[in-house]
């Protein structure tokens, strides 16, 4: 404020940055009470498309519970529900009529048969058929102290096994000549390229399936933007001054960009899983283990610059990275939520990207011949090239 | 609701001697829980537990149809039909913006003598120019194809009703597929100068609806609800001679069919002749119709549906009570 201004009128001034939401409150209400007065000035709006989402399909003997959800804004009523074009009778643990993003567990007894297919239909009161093709009816499974075992067996197979074992090159890489490291520091950068193109993409799939009430791309940046911020903020502490993060520190933040990636990647898995869209074979688990071997050298080639690395380090970093797959397989497996898979994949593409910087810069000052080098264009394409063939196992 | 508790058809399918639900069980899927059965398949889909619209007698004027008048010379036979915008309650809380004659879907059914003088006075009070073309022999003006009746018109159908049997009424306006499909049709019985024999007469008009406008049925019924002979049986006395009218409607899917359990009828088809075949299932393309005739030999619950089973699951499905 200017020296000038007057003292008298301060608190009148304070109340003047109010005035523009006290008159956008008016216009609202005005606008409201009208009615539809104005839209009919230009023409008539269509009928609500009357669509139904279907959140969840659960499979329990003799019995299929069918979450769904409205995703409109006029309200949407539950009439009538089918199982393989078959109008049956059910109940629901909810109301049929829905108001916006409200949802309703329909249970239908249903004698349905194991590893087919079967679609569900959830009609409106204005007879429109939301339609859902599962692709495999196979039992949901139920909170199990097995089950919840299972899943971390597997969170811990595909996530911290490889990374340890990945981590293992941490002495081979401390002998290695000084060129190689910044080949193997790039190929990190290129691994961790890849994740972030790759958790892009998965999150923006995602948020493309999601109801448009629920946020549309806006949602993607939200996550990578929170957690690029979050990974800056981490990195500039763990710099503690310095020009730039290298050594352990370096370390511990590709451990947790990985982590954030392995999070999206149990949640994933664990949904699919439930849903009876993916078969959690043998081949399946050997090629994530394959896959993310990678990501444990990518984390061991920073920390060769460290003086001393203990054992204990070593474990603390393989389970930074790898043990989110745990926490993710038991979200999706048992609380899967849309909202949450959008945000957990945005945000390792935003960490990944922060810790590409943060690598980017680390090879710029320390690699013989800095970025432009031989080395470090190999290394960090040879990093793309390992994620996409070892990837290749798991599609 | 259709969200009514399936459960509830269990005192009613035991009444009628079906599998109770401990004999369903078996011992052949001892992991099924004898309840579960009990809500499922066609147990779950009589009485109280099909998911059917309204009470036991809202369809009596679609089923029953008048009585035959015997043949009189000169005689005058006078229906008014109106076409009105009307959305009806197809399926437990499923609506439908049907087009209908006088408000139902089928429309009334109108029935003549040979040789009587039919007169239909219409009147379009829809919103879009409807006619109604009747099948049998009359004169081409007659026959509402090109004498397209605008909002607000009116038209008279005055021909002579012949020949005898089963025949159909339907709005011809473009696009056909439309006017059809959204309700405009019903039945139309010519009795023959000689009277057929006293029977308990039913009129089964079957159709279906695409309620999401993609080209396919969601729903399929007779005389326009879903399972409405599943909640309410259709009740006949044992011996008694049975002489159901049968016509399709059915737009989008190439034929429908009726089937009769435990027991074989009589078909004619079209009802223009003494010509039968002894059977228990027909099928019937769209405006396709005949007469079945049936004298229950036992009493019990005699279910008939579309031999396709996903019509049959989409609601066209019904019983007869069969009664001493």
């Amino acid at each position: 404020m200017e020296a000038g201004a007057p003292s008298r009128s301060s608190f009148g001034w304070r109340l003047l940055p109010l005035a523009p939401i006290l008159l956008l409150a008016l216009v609202v209400g005005a606008f409201v009470s009208g009615g539809s007065s104005i839209v009919d000035l230009i023409g008539k709006n269509p009928p609500p498309p009357d669509l139904f989402d279907i959140q969840r399909v659960e499979f329990q003997p003799n019995e299929i519970r069918i979450r769904a959800r409205n995703p409109q804004p006029e309200e949407l009523t539950i009439a009538s529900v089918t199982v393989d074009d078959a109008i049956v009778p059910f109940t629901l643990d909810g109301p049929a009529t829905l108001k916006r993003l409200r949802s309703s567990t329909i249970v239908v007894a249903y004698d349905w048969v194991e590893n087919e297919p079967i679609g569900v239909g959830v009609t409106s009161s204005t007879g429109i058929e939301t339609v859902l093709a599962v692709p495999a009816a196979v039992e949901t499974p139920s909170p199990s102290a097995g089950g919840f075992f299972g899943y971390a067996v597997i969170g811990f197979l595909v996530g911290v096994v490889p990374i340890a074992l990945g981590l293992l090159w941490l002495p081979s890489l401390r002998r290695a000549d000084p060129k190689w490291l910044a080949a193997f520091m790039a190929l990190t950068g290129g691994l961790l390229s890849f994740l972030a193109v790759e958790s892009l993409s998965e999150a923006f799939t995602l948020q493309a399936q999601l109801p448009g009430a629920l946020g549309g791309s806006g949602l993607v940046l939200l996550g990578v933007a929170l957690s690029a911020l979050g990974m800056t903020f981490l990195s500039s502490r763990l710099a503690r001054g310095r020009a730039g993060t290298a050594g352990l520190g370096l370390a511990l933040l590709v451990a947790i960009g990985i982590g954030v990636h392995n999070l999206g990647e149990g949640l994933a898995i664990g949904t699919s899983f439930a849903f009876g869209e993916l078969q959690l074979g043998t081949f399946l688990i050997v090629g994530f283990m394959i896959h993310n071997v990678t990501e444990g050298l990518g984390i061991a080639a920073p920390a060769t610059e460290a003086r001393r690395v203990s054992f204990l380090q070593l474990l603390a970093l393989a389970v930074i990275a790898g043990a989110p797959a745990i926490l993710g397989a038991w979200i999706g497996g048992y609380a899967s939520n849309d909202v949450l898979g959008v945000l957990f994949f945005a945000a390792a593409a935003g960490a990944a990207l922060q810790v590409v910087v943060e690598v980017g810069r680390f090879v710029a000052r320390r690699a013989p011949g800095g970025l432009r080098s031989g080395w470090v264009i190999g290394g960090y394409l040879a990093g793309i090239l390992a994620m996409y063939i070892t990837g290749l196992f798991i599609g | 609701m259709a969200a009514a508790a399936p459960l509830a058809a269990v005192p009613f399918a035991a009444r009628y001697g079906l599998d109770t639900p401990a004999q369903a069980a078996g011992g052949e899927h001892p992991s099924h829980s004898a309840a579960a059965h009990a809500a499922m398949g066609h147990a779950a889909m009589i009485g109280e537990g099909a998911p059917a619209v309204g009470g036991p007698n809202d369809l009596d004027a679609l089923l029953y149809p008048p009585a035959a008048l015997p043949y009189k010379p000169g005689r005058v036979r006078e229906y008014t039909l109106t076409a009105v915008d009307k959305e009806i309650e197809i399926a437990p809380g499923v609506f439908f913006p049907a087009w209908t004659y006088n408000g139902t879907v089928p429309g009334p059914v109108i029935r003549a003598t040979e040789g009587d003088t039919l007169r239909v006075n219409f009147l379009n009070a829809g919103s879009h120019p409807h006619t109604i073309h009747f099948h049998g022999i009359h004169p081409t003006n007659m026959d509402g194809v090109f004498e397209i009746v605008p909002p607000g018109g009116r038209f008279t159908y005055e021909f002579e009703a012949k020949p005898y049997g089963m025949q159909l009424y339907h709005c011809h306006a473009t696009p056909l597929k439309k006017h059809i499909h959204k309700g405009l049709y019903g039945a139309l019985i010519i009795d023959p100068k000689e009277p057929r024999a006293p029977a308990q007469e039913l009129v089964m008009v079957m159709n279906g609806y695409d309620t999401d406008g993609d080209g396919t049925n969601n729903f399929y019924t007779v005389n326009g609800r879903t399972f409405y002979y599943a909640r309410y049986p259709i009740r006949v006395k044992r011996s008694e001679l049975v002489r159901v009218y049968l016509t399709n409607l059915t737009e989008f899917d190439l034929i429908n069919s009726f089937h009769l359990h435990a027991d074989f009828f009589r078909y004619y088809p079209t009802g223009s002749s003494d010509q039968f075949e002894y059977t228990d299932t027909i099928m019937q393309c769209q405006g396709q119709r005949g007469i079945l005739e049936i004298e229950f030999a036992e009493p019990g619950t005699f279910m008939f549906h579309a031999h396709q089973s996903e019509f049959t699951e989409l609601g066209w499905m019904g019983f007869f009570e069969v009664v001493e």
